[in-house]
């Protein structure tokens, strides 16, 4: 086991979700806008709320809240916490790291528990 | 004959043997045309002004490496830098002395340690290149088997490492890394597109050897993508990318390493 973890850190693992947000910022959250933010309220896109209710309701939801919550939040916190650390804030500590992530995972929790009690 | 153009240049001064505490500027006025390098005004200053100034310079075509220098605070290869870019730049008439502001101001590559004047320690990215051995580690090679074939390699295969290939380790994106600013442990722009280099070569067998710097804190998880070592770059080698793709092989060797359950060094990836 020792061999097994000998040198590993976390970083990769904050760089993979922050690598896999960026994506989902730059791809997927305009569109959400687009859509639920422009079209929708401007009634180009008519969608029932019953229909999008039962469409959030099944595990397509559960993938919306990952792609367009979680995923960017925790961009966001890598990015935030980068941007701590050019700034000397917290600086080689891991104290800045507790607060960005556990802040997405905070997010990341009540989008899961929005999606369940929805 | 028409009066030459000249400008005023500041050069950053630094002699710890004459008691220099700390380092000072020594303005210029020196001449200039559309051909005059950065490297030209310098050694006119030694020449003609004060032939105690101390730079390094060797070949003064962008491929030594030895004259990089702040000109302006960006970093610049002395000899591939034009003072006619900067006069222009200032909206100045033909005549820049007439304006008693420098047009130029030349200090030691930021981030090292200045030794005197324009002269930096070069060691502290020396070391980090060394360790990540920046050469083709092949035990099957013709010094220890005498009977190998020669390498061979595709013009493919060459493509692969080729752009990274073109390092003068001139450190100028040293002096760009906000990181390497920040921590000096960080193995750095130059030494990490030339660890990717040799990974990347087909004729190499080293890259377990070199992984096991690239994945520490101080190897490419230090970098937070600035991007402004591949904006210096004099060579194009864009070390961001290196970097960049080298977060790609380090997560998968660290990734390897969690499932096979051997340290990164007994791994072969």
């Amino acid at each position: 086991m020792k061999q097994r973890i000998k040198g590993l850190h976390l970083e990769p693992l904050w760089w993979g979700l922050f690598s896999a947000g960026g994506v989902c910022f730059a791809v997927l959250v305009p569109s959400v806008v687009l859509v639920f933010g422009l079209l929708w309220p401007l009634g180009v896109v008519d969608v029932s709320f019953t229909t999008l209710q039962s469409w959030y309701q099944s595990l397509w939801g559960l993938v919306f809240t990952a792609v367009v919550i979680s995923l960017p939040a925790f961009h966001a916190a890598h990015r935030i916490r980068h941007g701590l650390h050019d700034m000397k804030i917290g600086y080689g500590g891991s104290t800045t790291a507790f607060v960005c992530y556990g802040s997405a995972m905070v997010v990341t929790a009540l989008g899961v528990i929005a999606w369940w009690s929805a | 004959m028409t009066q030459p153009r000249t400008c005023y240049v500041d050069i950053s001064r630094y002699d710890p043997e004459r008691g220099d505490q700390y380092p000072t500027m020594q303005r210029v006025q020196v001449p200039y045309d559309d051909s005059t390098s950065v490297l030209d005004v310098l050694q006119y200053v030694k020449e003609q002004v004060d032939s105690s100034l101390s730079y390094r310079w060797s070949c003064r075509m962008a491929i030594c490496g030895s004259c990089g220098v702040m000109v302006n605070g960006i970093p610049k290869l002395g000899c591939k830098d034009f003072v006619r870019d900067y006069v222009a730049h200032k909206g100045v008439g033909r005549d820049h002395a007439a304006n008693d502001a420098p047009a130029l101001t030349i200090e030691p590559l930021a981030h090292f340690t200045g030794e005197r004047d324009l002269v930096v320690n070069m060691d502290e990215f020396l070391t980090h290149l060394e360790a990540v051995k920046p050469y083709i580690i092949d035990p099957a090679s013709r010094p220890n088997n005498p009977s190998a074939a020669t390498h061979s390699q595709t013009p493919a295969q060459l493509a692969r490492y080729q752009q990274f290939a073109n390092c003068i380790n001139c450190g100028l994106c040293y002096a760009a890394c906000p990181q390497f600013g920040l921590n000096p442990e960080f193995v750095g722009p130059a030494a990490i597109a030339l660890a990717h280099r040799y990974n990347l070569d087909s004729r190499d067998h080293g890259k377990h050897e070199r992984m096991q710097v690239l994945n520490t804190h101080d190897g490419v998880w230090s970098c937070t993508f600035v991007g402004f070592c591949s904006d210096v770059c004099p060579k194009g080698v864009d070390p961001a990318a290196a970097v960049n793709q080298g977060k790609v092989e380090s997560a998968k060797s660290m990734l390897i390493q969690l499932f096979k359950g051997s340290s990164i060094g007994d791994s072969r990836s």
